[in-house]
């Protein structure tokens, strides 16, 4: 397969349609829902139907939407990405390609040690579909990182890796960690275990939600002092709040797009860090050893 | 159209995060990694392999020089000692060719004087047979008739011109 053959273009050219796509479904979508308010309101999420569920019914909002459509997006430049990679490089992309997975292993390496390897992906998907979501308020979809019950949901799932970890010398050990260094400080211990998951996702979510809320905060401000120094002009002239193009713009470059790229990092780095620490290796191996042995001295007395 | 508040805790929502992020993952990994993976561990086969071969004909090619080196210096000593032998062969032949000619000529010399004493024997066997044919000459006029001193006198310088007559006549 050359890079010339046109089978291989068309085929190149239907991933970037489909890498477009859902973007521009998300911006249809909230073209076509969203009602025109009167003045700048500051909400969560909207509704766009709800499923009844037991415990509680499932809203499905904005935020689900958009991450389905960020997780599309992710997976076509995944294909886009690895289209034709040869071991003999004769593609642009195949450099960046590389770039990803051998950084990624690299960070991973360094963070996680030999042994958690296996999480560079998991660790390349959160990054994505993180930074990816943070970044899609950029084109006016609501970011779904600024939903406590996006980011909520991957600091569980963090959660549950580190005790998955925590209880991999069995369940005495992971018991007997928490009255570590004295028994006196278990209470502690048992909240701080929650405290994890919690401050990752509330660090994450604050973050992209306080860069909406200032966002939100200046255009407000800047509307009024707009009218305030330019209302004198005359006709509709008066009424454009003049002081909300282009400011806002280069606020936005910090708050949009560097805190959502640096908190998807602190979040991948944060889990890297938490979960390769919940795992006891030493002691891992040495209760492997002992089991070892203990296999062995059954199997010499049988 | 309804709104969540700012803050509000689903579960659902919380499950239906967690799934998508999993379910990313394992694209990514299916799609990505794993395909990225593969192909660098091809490459790096292929040029472990590429190294290998490199190795393996730089070492051919190091025995392969060692091996002309060997059979260019054994030339050489041959061509020399071909040339020694040469010379040698033609010191010897001339040698030879010296003593033949020289055995030739001795052949020659000898033949010669082996021709030469024959025609003298030749010679002496025809002086003698002169000699004989005079003497039987001499005794058959001696018998014909008395004579005297002078007629000895004059009869054998007769002879002697007959002789010579003879030999002239020969």
């Amino acid at each position: 397969m050359t890079k010339t053959s046109r089978s291989f273009r068309l085929l190149d050219m239907f991933y970037i349609v489909m890498m477009i796509v859902p973007l521009a479904i998300g911006m249809a979508i909230q073209v076509l829902t969203k009602p025109a308010t009167e003045g700048i309101t500051l909400t969560g999420a909207r509704i766009f139907f709800t499923i009844p569920m037991p415990l509680m019914d499932f809203p499905v909002t904005e935020s689900q939407i958009n991450s389905l459509l960020v997780t599309v997006t992710i997976f076509f430049f995944c294909l886009y990405m690895v289209h034709g990679i040869h071991e003999r490089v004769h593609l642009k992309r195949q450099h960046f390609a590389e770039l990803i997975v051998e950084k990624v292993d690299g960070l991973v390496h360094e963070n996680m040690g030999e042994y958690f390897m296996g999480y560079s992906p998991f660790i390349i998907a959160m990054l994505a579909l993180s930074a990816l979501s943070s970044l899609s308020s950029l084109i006016g979809l609501y970011p779904p990182t600024s939903d406590i019950n996006v980011v909520g949901g991957w600091a569980i799932l963090v959660f549950i890796l580190i005790t998955y970890y925590k209880l991999k010398c069995g369940p005495l050990y992971y018991l007997k960690s928490f009255t570590e260094p004295v028994a006196l400080l278990a209470p502690i211990n048992f909240l701080s275990e929650f405290a994890t998951p919690i401050s990752m996702s509330f660090r994450h979510y604050g973050n992209i939600l306080s860069g909406t809320v200032i966002s939100t905060l200046l255009a407000v401000a800047l509307s009024g002092l707009s009218n305030l120094v330019l209302g004198w002009l005359p006709g509709f002239l008066g009424e454009i709040s003049w002081l909300r193009v282009g400011i806002p713009a280069v606020l936005s470059i910090y708050f949009d797009v560097f805190s959502g790229c640096l908190q998807a990092f602190i979040f991948a780095m944060l889990t890297m860090m938490n979960v390769s620490g919940a795992f006891p290796k030493e002691d891992y191996e040495e209760r492997k050893r002992k089991k070892l042995l203990k296999k062995d001295a059954k199997k010499q007395i049988a | 159209m309804q709104t969540l508040p700012i803050i509000s805790i689903n579960l659902w929502e919380m499950l239906y995060a967690l799934l998508n992020l999993l379910i990313l993952y394992l694209l990514v990994k299916k799609f990505l990694y794993q395909p990225v993976k593969k192909m660098l561990s091809q490459r790096q086969a292929t040029i472990d392999n590429e190294y290998k071969e490199a190795e393996e004909a730089k070492q051919k090619a190091l025995s392969d020089k060692q091996t002309y080196e060997e059979k260019l210096s054994g030339a050489e000593a041959e061509a020399d000692s071909l040339i020694q032998s040469a010379v040698q062969n033609a010191g010897q032949r001339e040698l030879e060719i010296l003593a033949e000619a020289k055995e030739k000529a001795d052949g020659i010399r000898r033949q010669a004087e082996a021709d030469a004493a024959l025609e003298l024997k030749k010679a002496e066997q025809t002086i003698r047979e002169e000699i004989v044919n005079v003497g039987t000459l001499l005794a058959g006029k001696m018998l014909e008739r008395e004579m005297n001193a002078e007629d000895h006198k004059k009869l054998i310088d007769a002879l002697i011109d007959e002789i010579g007559d003879e030999y002239e006549g020969h």
